[in-house]
């Protein structure tokens, strides 16, 4: 007689599946990243502030939510602010929200000294929080899978511009932009090293890879030229450096709409690009071309429920305010999942099931089940 | 090209350092500050908007404008209130709401409001719905204006309608919507009572509201 009590093991983890599909591999099936912060805690029923307060509240609640809904990877905090408040700025925590910037702390070129640019992350204001919590993420998970970690962990690094934007307020920002392309460069080059140190900190606490993004720099925001000339140079200049002392596979998420330009973006260098609300096919077809031209080393697009619509496809229209995983139905995700792996895996590129970076918040359980049932049922490989 | 035309093109390029001078010039030609603001200010703004709509402006070059209109309000605002019977047609809060630091349209709708005779209350970017409502409760205002530029903060607008109702004040306003994403169709979904294109278009849409309120 044979017993088949190994039957419904999977032979995959989740680790292997989600650093496979970053190197560019094929393991079992498509795995799921939807950037789980708020699928975690609302799973536990807890505020973000109450998580803040609490790290070991945030811990358990990344751990049992990624138990229940079964994604591939899972994250630290993942927001800005740590590094920022260290370097001085005032930050608001409100009470289930990521936190923001209170005031600006920049408002001249000589407020420019009052900043901490050099920081040491494991005794800076709450970065060491942000480290505490990926060092228990990596016991318990190491615990729970019985010595074998089977679930990586994924950190949260800002671009330059992002945290030079958040240093002056974003409005002044562009304006900053606008009229003193100097200054701008001069922040983003005082400004990288403050998340560069902290991403580099998270990898030595333990996380397996890291996702970078910009919000600031999409066609919502500024020209392509301005792009090309100011922002995207240290875009390429903080990968790099994360890649140059880490060796971690890296995301960058692109946040908004960079229909425009994202043939430039995939020159950033990033293994893979998480396509928030942009049009799955062109964003795809951009990768081959650049990769097959040898400007870029895309593996892998993460996303793209939720906007894999026609509505999104013209690269001039801003992208659609309605969101699958927030309105739609599990059929609704399901039909855009296969749309998304067919036409990344049918390019050859990886394809890691996501959303929109702000459309988990809120969506049903039910629809977060829909992605992972999703990629079971359609992406599997042979 | 007359002195209006050139107003209109200072605003467009975005050159915030001549425009008070050229308004002035206006002035001393004769021209009206209405005549200034809509012909050539709004004029230039409203250009710097389609641009933006159609990839050709972004927020820098957006911003620009908006502080070469900025300045030459400081000349233009006293002479369009006089006689404007401010808080005559009725009161508003403004607000572009919170995560959204945008503020150019706002502004913009706020002075069209305040030169049709509204008690204006701006509020400004980025303002968390419970001040919003907060707000709502002292002024007692009959109309109630939020903004969004961008696509993941339209979905704070329902949030504040649905804190207006939960306070009891729904009722007692009429709430527009706008801005860059915003459109007719999102502001039905949402349960607003108007939409407008664009600053010039909100005004008789805000008298056609606070019409239907009674005092």
């Amino acid at each position: 007689m044979i017993y088949d009590m190994y039957g419904n093991t999977q032979e995959v983890t989740p680790y292997e599946r989600m650093m496979g599909s970053l190197n560019g591999e094929k393991t079992d099936r498509v795995p799921v990243n939807y950037y789980p912060r708020w699928a975690a805690l609302e799973y536990a029923g807890v505020t973000f502030k109450q998580a803040w307060d609490n790290p070991d509240l945030y811990v358990k609640a990344q751990i049992q939510a990624q138990e229940r809904f079964q994604y591939d990877c899972i994250i630290d905090y993942d927001m800005m602010g740590p590094v920022e408040e260290a370097m001085g700025a005032k930050l608001k925590y409100p009470e289930n929200d990521v936190p923001q910037i209170a005031e600006p702390l920049i408002k001249t070129k000589e407020d420019m000294e009052k900043v901490k640019w050099k920081l040491d992350p494991r005794k800076d204001g709450n970065m060491p929080k942000v480290l505490y919590v990926v060092r228990r993420l990596k016991e318990e998970l190491i615990k729970r899978g019985r010595g074998t970690q089977h679930v990586p962990i994924m950190t949260w690094g800002s671009c330059p511009s992002r945290t030079a934007a958040c240093l002056t307020g974003f409005k002044e920002w562009f304006l900053i932009v606008a009229r003193d392309p100097d200054w701008a460069v001069e922040l983003m080059e005082r400004a990288l090293d403050g998340w560069l140190q902290m991403v580099v900190a998270a990898w030595e606490a333990g996380v397996d890879c890291v996702w970078v993004n910009d919000p600031v720099s999409s066609r919502d925001c500024i020209s392509r030229d301005h792009y090309e000339k100011l922002t995207q140079p240290y875009e390429r200049k903080f990968i790099e450096a994360i890649r140059r002392e880490t060796g971690m596979n890296i995301t960058m998420h692109p946040c908004g709409n960079w229909h425009d330009r994202m043939d430039l973006v995939y020159q950033n260098q990033a293994d893979s690009y998480f396509l928030g609300p942009m049009d799955v096919e062109m964003c795809t077809q951009k990768a081959v071309e650049t990769n097959e031209k040898g400007l870029s080393r895309v593996t892998s697009l993460n996303g793209n429920v939720g906007a894999a619509t026609k509505s999104t496809t013209d690269g001039q229209t801003a992208v659609p305010y309605a969101t699958t995983m927030k309105r739609g139905k599990p059929e609704d995700i399901e039909k855009e999942a296969k749309a998304v792996i067919d036409a990344v895996e049918g390019a050859d590129l990886r394809c890691i099931l996501g959303t929109n970076c702000w459309d988990v918040k809120g969506s049903s359980f039910a629809n977060r089940d829909a992605m992972v049932y999703a990629a079971r049922k359609y992406g599997q490989y042979k | 090209m007359s002195i209006i035309e050139k107003i209109r093109k200072n605003v467009y390029d975005g050159d915030e350092n001549n425009t008070v001078e050229l308004v002035k010039n206006a002035l001393d030609e004769g021209k009206t500050p209405k005549e200034i603001l809509d012909e050539g200010l709004v004029a230039g703004l409203r250009d710097c908007g389609s641009g933006f709509e159609k990839g050709e402006k972004f927020i820098p070059e957006m911003l620009l404008s908006s502080e070469s209109m900025k300045v030459a309000m400081v000349v233009l605002r006293p002479l369009l209130l006089e006689g404007s019977g401010i808080g005559g047609t009725g009161r508003a809060v403004l607000a572009t709401v919170e995560g959204d630091v945008h503020d150019i349209g706002l502004e913009l709708v706020g002075t069209m409001l305040e030169t049709a005779g509204f008690e204006v209350r701006n509020m400004g970017p980025d303002v968390p719905t419970e001040d919003i409502v907060e707000a709502v409760k002292e002024d007692k205002p009959q109309i109630v204006g939020l903004s969004a530029l961008l696509s993941n903060t339209m979905d704070v607008m329902p949030d504040v309608i649905e804190a207006l109702a939960d306070a009891g004040l729904r009722d007692s306003v009429k709430v527009m919507v706008g801005g860059a994403p915003v459109k007719q169709d999102f502001a039905d979904e949402i349960g607003a009572d108007g939409w407008a294109y664009d600053a010039a278009s909100a005004v008789p849409k805000a008298k056609e509201l606070r019409a239907q309120l009674s005092d």
